[in-house]
């Protein structure tokens, strides 16, 4: 019952920090615009405004279903189908002439094919999907080229910058563009929030679902679909070969901050919105600057910024504790050296040469010592140090607590001992109720008197040496 | 390189006639699937590493990452030097296997990181990469050679035109220098460009240059007409060179490291616990592949190169399992895959159908007005074909296609049908309810099945002589019935073996 509290406290309070994390994002996204203007110069000219909103939207949507890719572990499979939608374009092309409706439902239709060609290839051979990926992905690509120029060597200029699909231009984004992102945006959406259980469901645990009688093909399809109409949306602006880029970014950079699917999408969203309004924004300060490859870079320095700094995760925060726990265990370290060394030498007061110590331990020896100096509990005398009494005792408390432990390790099931977690850091005398403890105590003095007297320390030799 | 070149020159010249060598080479066609052929064997070998290793996006995300080289290098080396390289020097290609590389590692340092699966680390990895590529590209050199066109598809068709001239004879090297009274001096303005202002400008200032000057080879000095006699010529593409070192690097890999290759390949901790350094010969896999993807990069591009890496190999998987076969025949596929590719972006299908016919049915049943002149680019071509030649092992396949599954299944559903029948009758046959169970015409509603099925199990039956029908009751035959009681003995064997191991 305790616990159950303590879980939703704990929830609650990240909760919040997530949804804090998510407004700030949000805000700071906003703040941008203003910034823009004031320190770079930028002008908000109709075209910038389009592109700029576009992008915005653009990176909400495939911030969303980025997520599912990247869950899924088919974030790969965004490169795959991003590359298998140029021969979708060219062919809408011939067929019907330069619509972007049509054009987009080409790419989404030859995307889709791609898709479907992974499953069977993957159902009825022993090729993995990678290489399956890389299939379609290549051949595909290759037909679209084909078709490409095919289509260039035409006389009329009808066909001009149909190849934008392959890097993407965002100066052609225009406002129909942006209406229609955000149109089928929504009814993505719409059809995400209906079927949010299942997708979820066979996101997590496929297996499980299927067992319970969802239909796991049809609904990964379903999905995969979803990620389809996202990447054909997005042809425009980041073109074929960054898509996958703008498609997982944000959603790699939003999972390093919550272990809640609906918080990692929604923060996700947030994250892509940003990328891909500030990437265009940044982009307009310099005509040469492409749109595309710019909004990828904004993304990924949101996933580096994620990679770094998320609470918990982050790899600074990592990399903080580890330096933290060397310090912690510093000390220990030092005061166990010098035991030991003094205890196999006859007596617990024998000073330990300074060089020994140091060529052991390195570093470790000097900050241990350090720390054991502020406490009182080692002393130095002509290049060697020795234990005080107090340290004496320390060391001793110290030592007895590791032998309960490695008793505990032993004999917990044979003498009835409640379930913990091993932790040598903390007094095994806490952790335990008393009469289990005095358990442990008598099993352990029996062990050192039916060693031989003299081999007192060596009854428990992993006692001794553990760290 | 251009030694390399004059070798293979002197050893051709042995066998043909100057003349043909050059008119041979000047063939588009034939330079382009040469040099097809070479993208394709050492990617596919390479390849089929890379697909045993389960890393064949590794080899995209290579070529992706093999642009930034380029681009970097090409940047580096024209504020170093001055001058901007060829795309076939030697620093391009450092660059580009160092960019490589760097992507691998930029892969594992996000990957071993523990928050970022492969996959996705791999995703995050290249693009990014190729979007500064992008980046440098259009703001940096934007004025180059390295345009959207080389980045996609490549000019291998143009490779035949891209040629080193080897002087045999007649050589006549030709230098001019400022004094030469044959150099053209002309004015430029210095500072035009800079001010914005027009050379009639009186702040305009100008310095004399030479047009003309410098080093002219025996080719080019013929050309320019500074020499008389006409030097005796072979002109060699440069691609091939470039592509046949990288084949030949490759080939020598393989070869030398076979062993190691494949131990690491199929178990990786064994390799490394006999001290074969599988994580070197990962790198040394990657190098290579980032070489062949530079060198393909000139002729194909940045992205269709990938299709050389995985594809033949994939087909090769499905035909084989032996390692040195399936070496082989991607090998083969990738070289046949060029070969035809040339053919099909001229519109002929390996001389069976003609694409510019197909085009004109189309005009003809939807009146498209499509242009029936198909001609297309050639290095995605070769991928369309080398991808047939997939689809074909995937269907065709003597052991995992598609037709021989399904047929190997129906069999197997076949006797199994049969069997079952065969222990039905066994069953019942002198048994209580033999008239009822056996009788002929209604024998299929005991197995809930077609009557057409039953009807077709019975008459196999009948032929192969396990059964007989009279007067509408079916029984076994003799044949029959030892038949059914061998199978009855060896299935009681199996399975008092499974339970005897389980």
């Amino acid at each position: 019952m305790t616990k159950n509290y303590k879980l939703t406290t704990k929830n609650s309070s990240s909760d919040r920090r997530i949804w804090l994390l998510i407004g700030a994002t949000a805000l700071i996204a906003a703040l941008f615009v203003p910034f823009s203007q004031l320190f770079l110069h930028v002008e908000y000219d109709y075209t910038l405004r389009t592109v700029a909103l576009g992008g915005a939207l653009l990176g909400i949507v495939s911030g969303v279903l980025g997520c599912f890719a990247v869950l899924r572990r088919q974030s790969l499979l965004g490169d795959a189908l991003s590359h298998a939608a140029l021969p979708g374009v060219a062919i809408a092309f011939l067929l019907a002439g330069r619509d972007l409706g049509l054009l987009l439902i080409g790419a989404g239709v030859t995307s889709w094919l791609g898709v479907y060609f992974i499953r069977l290839v993957t159902g009825t051979t022993r090729i993995k999907q990678d290489a399956a990926m890389g299939i379609v992905l290549a051949a595909w690509f290759a037909a679209g080229i084909a078709l490409l120029v095919y289509i260039q060597a035409r006389p009329d200029a009808s066909q001009a910058g149909l190849d934008t699909f392959i890097f993407g231009q965002a100066a052609a984004i225009i406002e129909r563009d942006v209406r229609l992102i955000a149109a089928v945006g929504t009814v993505s959406f719409i059809v995400l929030a209906l079927f949010w259980k299942e997708f979820k469901l066979i996101t997590f645990d496929a297996e499980f679902a299927g067992a319970n009688g969802f239909r796991v093909n049809l609904l990964s399809m379903a999905l995969s679909t979803l990620i389809v109409v996202a990447i054909v949306l997005g042809l425009q602006l980041a073109g074929v070969i960054l898509m996958v880029g703008m498609l997982i970014a944000s959603g790699i950079a939003a999972r390093q901050w919550t272990n809640q699917l609906g918080q990692m999408v929604i923060l996700s969203a947030v994250f892509g919105a940003f990328a891909g309004g500030a990437g265009a924004i940044i982009s307009a300060i310099d005509a040469d600057i492409p749109t595309g490859p710019l909004i990828v870079v904004v993304a990924f320095l949101l996933v580096a910024i994620s990679l770094g700094f998320a609470p918990g995760r982050g790899l600074v925060w990592t990399l903080l504790r580890r330096l933290s726990d060397r310090r912690r265990f510093a000390a220990q370290t030092m005061l166990q050296d010098l035991y030991h060394y003094a205890i196999d030498h006859g007596r617990a007061d024998l000073p330990a040469p300074e060089s020994f110590l140091f060529g052991v331990r390195g570093a470790t020896a000097k900050e241990g010592l350090r720390q054991l100096h502020a406490r009182g509990q080692v002393q130095r005398s002509n290049g060697a140090w020795m234990l005080t009494p107090a340290g004496i005792e320390a060391a001793s408390r110290d030592d007895r607590n590791h032998q309960l432990w490695a008793v505990y390790r032993q004999y917990a099931d044979d003498l009835a001992l409640p379930a913990i977690a091993e932790d040598r850091q903390q007094d095994i005398a806490d952790l335990l109720p008393p009469e289990s403890v005095a358990k442990l105590e008598f099993k352990l003095d029996t062990i050192r008197n039916a060693a031989a007297p003299p081999a007192q320390e060596q009854s428990l030799p992993n006692a001794v040496t553990d760290h | 390189m251009f030694q390399l070149e004059e070798f293979i020159i002197q050893f051709l010249l042995n066998f043909v006639a100057r003349e043909d060598l050059n008119a041979f080479l000047r063939n588009p066609q034939h330079t382009a699937t040469i040099v097809g052929s070479l993208i394709a064997v050492s990617g596919a070998l390479l390849g089929t590493f890379l697909l045993l290793r389960g890393m064949s996006l590794t080899s995209d995300a290579i070529s992706h990452t093999v642009l930034l080289g380029i681009v970097v290098a090409f940047i580096l080396m024209g504020s170093l030097f001055g001058q901007h390289p060829d795309l076939s020097s030697g620093w391009l290609i450092v660059g580009a296997a160092a960019a490589g590389v760097a992507t691998v590692l930029l892969t594992e340092l996000i990957y071993r990181s523990g928050l970022v699966k492969q996959d996705a680390a791999l995703g995050l990895a290249f693009p990014l990469l190729f979007a500064i590529a992008v980046i440098l590209v259009s703001r940096v050199v934007s004025d180059v050679h390295l345009d959207e066109d080389a980045v996609m598809v490549g000019e291998i068709g143009v490779a035949w035109a891209n040629t080193n001239s080897h002087c045999l004879s007649g050589c006549e090297s030709v230098t001019i220098t400022p004094d030469d009274p044959r150099a053209e001096m002309t004015r430029q303005c210095t500072n035009c460009r800079n001010l914005g202002i027009s050379p009639r400008d009186d702040k305009a200032e100008f310095t004399t240059i030479c047009t003309n000057c410098g080093d002219y080879s025996p080719a080019q000095a013929w050309q320019a007409g500074f020499t008389r006699q006409e030097p005796v010529l072979v002109f060699w593409p440069k691609s091939i060179t470039v592509m046949a070192v990288m084949t030949l690097l490759t080939l020598l890999a393989i070869v030398l490291f076979y062993k190691e290759l494949k131990l690491s390949t199929f178990d990786p901790t064994l390799a490394a616990a006999l001290g074969f350094r599988p994580t070197l010969l990962h790198y040394g896999l990657m190098v290579l592949v980032s070489l062949v993807a530079v060198g393909a990069f000139d002729a194909v591009g940045s992205i269709l190169v990938v299709a050389f890496f995985i594809i033949p190999p994939a087909a090769a998987y499905l035909l084989t399992d032996r390692l040195p076969r399936m070496l082989l025949y991607s090998s083969l596929i990738g070289a046949a895959g060029a070969y035809s590719g040339y053919d099909l972006a001229r519109g002929n299908l390996l001389g069976v159908v003609h694409l510019s016919d197909i085009l004109a049915a189309f005009n003809n049943l939807f009146g498209l007005g499509l242009s029936e002149q198909w001609d297309s680019s050639i290095s995605a071509s070769m991928v369309l074909m080398t991808f047939l030649f997939f689809l074909a092992a995937w269907v065709f396949s003597p052991k995992y296609g598609l037709v021989s599954t399904m047929l190997r299944r129906r069999n197997q559903r076949r006797s199994f049908d049969d069997q079952v029948v065969l222990g039905h009758i066994h069953r019942h046959q002198g048994r209580a309810a033999e008239s009822d169970e056996l009788t002929a015409s209604t024998l299929y509603r005991h197995f809930r099945w077609s009557p057409a099925k039953m009807e077709r199990t019975l008459r196999q039956l009948a032929a192969r002589n396990l059964v007989q029908i009279e007067a509408d009751q079916v029984s076994l035959t003799d044949h029959g019935e030892t038949h059914a009681h061998q199978f009855r003995q060896t299935q009681l064997t199996n399975e008092s073996v499974g339970e005897l191991s389980t």
